[in-house]
């Protein structure tokens, strides 16, 4: 699978990174910045290359035809938001993921239907969640064109879910349990396994359905729980 | 018309100068104040320094009930940002953006944008100079 990453910052290289370790990705990284290109190709070799990744001609230089995903993450939002609908619209990437830097452009985003959209501020906010003890439900990963997400909610003691049944819940529609992690490991879910105390569960849910669930996992009402 | 135009560049001012003679409200926004000496005195509109792909800006410069919105700044991408910004979330009916990469600028014209690349036209008129009749 051939991937493009535009933006060579620190989050662009930290993909590189990770991309890198994958056997069966090939990966080009895009980098306006002469000389930021030039010192991550002395680390990272042929796969950077030097150039500006909201430009088609550039673009279709690097391979951008065949490429089957396209990460947008520069600091710019001007170019990310560009750069998205280009991979889009003119090359027909399949899948494209942006970083929104400032969070009030992130409606402008979701509106011109950049399908996946990292937010800075919300990965953060995840991860500053994801460690405090009583963490509830973190975010994972937004499904933006179905306009759900995916999310890891940890059972609390004396909550509502704690001890009973997956059938016996009152899920809100649209609700999807996929996989419960517990001590002796990940399982798929049916009706009859029993949520405890500690269990992890990896959900697909819609928007809406935050709340409730969160009140369910906590034991908390539903209007206590917002963050 | 209300008219808010981003970027107070020799295209940009001199497009304000000529719409506020025309009789139409205009405002035009520039993050450097220094550019607004491009104006000419005649010039009766509003003067706004500010980024125009900042809602705050676009706000206070009157994008809300704005009929037309021209980006004219100097970064392509900036201009996009903030034209589909003004067309997408602020309504506005009659959308302009330069776009100084040709491709780029058929792109965002197919997307909806009236774009023009003035990197384009300056390659016909180039061209159409160099053998229209009468050189010596």
């Amino acid at each position: 699978m051939y991937i493009i990453v535009v933006g060579g910052g620190n989050v662009g290289y930290g993909l590189a990174l990770e991309l890198q370790q994958l056997p069966d990705y090939e990966v080009t990284i895009v980098e306006l910045s002469g000389s930021r290109a030039s010192a991550l190709r002395d680390e990272l070799g042929e796969m950077v290359v030097h150039g500006d990744g909201s430009e088609i001609a550039f673009l279709e230089g690097v391979g951008a035809r065949r490429a089957e995903l396209l990460i947008a993450v520069t600091a710019d939002d001007g170019a990310n938001l560009v750069t998205a609908q280009v991979a889009r619209h003119w090359f027909k990437i399949p899948r494209v993921i942006t970083r929104v830097n400032d969070p009030r452009n992130e409606a402008l985003f979701r509106k011109l239907g950049v399908d996946s959209i990292v937010s800075a501020s919300d990965a953060v906010m995840a991860q500053i969640e994801a460690t405090m003890p009583e963490h509830t439900l973190v975010p994972l990963m937004a499904l933006e064109s179905a306009g759900l997400r995916v999310v890891s909610m940890r059972v609390q003691a004396g909550s509502t879910a704690e001890g009973k049944a997956l059938r016996d819940l009152t899920l809100p529609t649209g609700v999807l349990i996929t996989i419960v992690i517990t001590p002796d490991g990940a399982l798929a879910p049916d009706g009859s396994t029993v949520l405890r105390h500690g269990d992890e569960i990896i959900a697909v849910i819609p928007r809406e359905a935050d709340e409730t669930l969160r009140a369910m996992v906590t034991g908390a009402h539903p209007d206590d729980g917002r963050s | 018309m209300r008219v808010v135009i981003m970027g107070c560049g020799r295209v940009g001012a001199g497009l304000a100068t000529r719409l506020a003679a025309e009789q139409h409200h205009v405002t035009v926004l520039d993050t450097d104040a220094f550019a607004f000496r491009r104006l000419l005195p005649e010039f009766d509109g509003r003067r706004l320094v500010g980024s125009g792909t900042d809602d705050r800006m676009l706000v206070q410069a009157g994008i809300e009930t704005a009929d037309m919105f021209v980006a004219v700044a100097s970064g392509d991408n900036r201009n996009i940002l903030a034209s589909q910004k003004a067309q997408s979330m602020y309504g506005v009916k009659v959308v302009v953006t330069r776009v100084k990469d040709p491709l780029r600028a058929e792109l965002f014209g197919r997307l909806g944008l009236r774009t023009f690349s003035p990197t384009k036209v300056g390659i016909e008129l180039a061209h159409d100079a160099l053998f229209a009749p009468g050189g010596r």
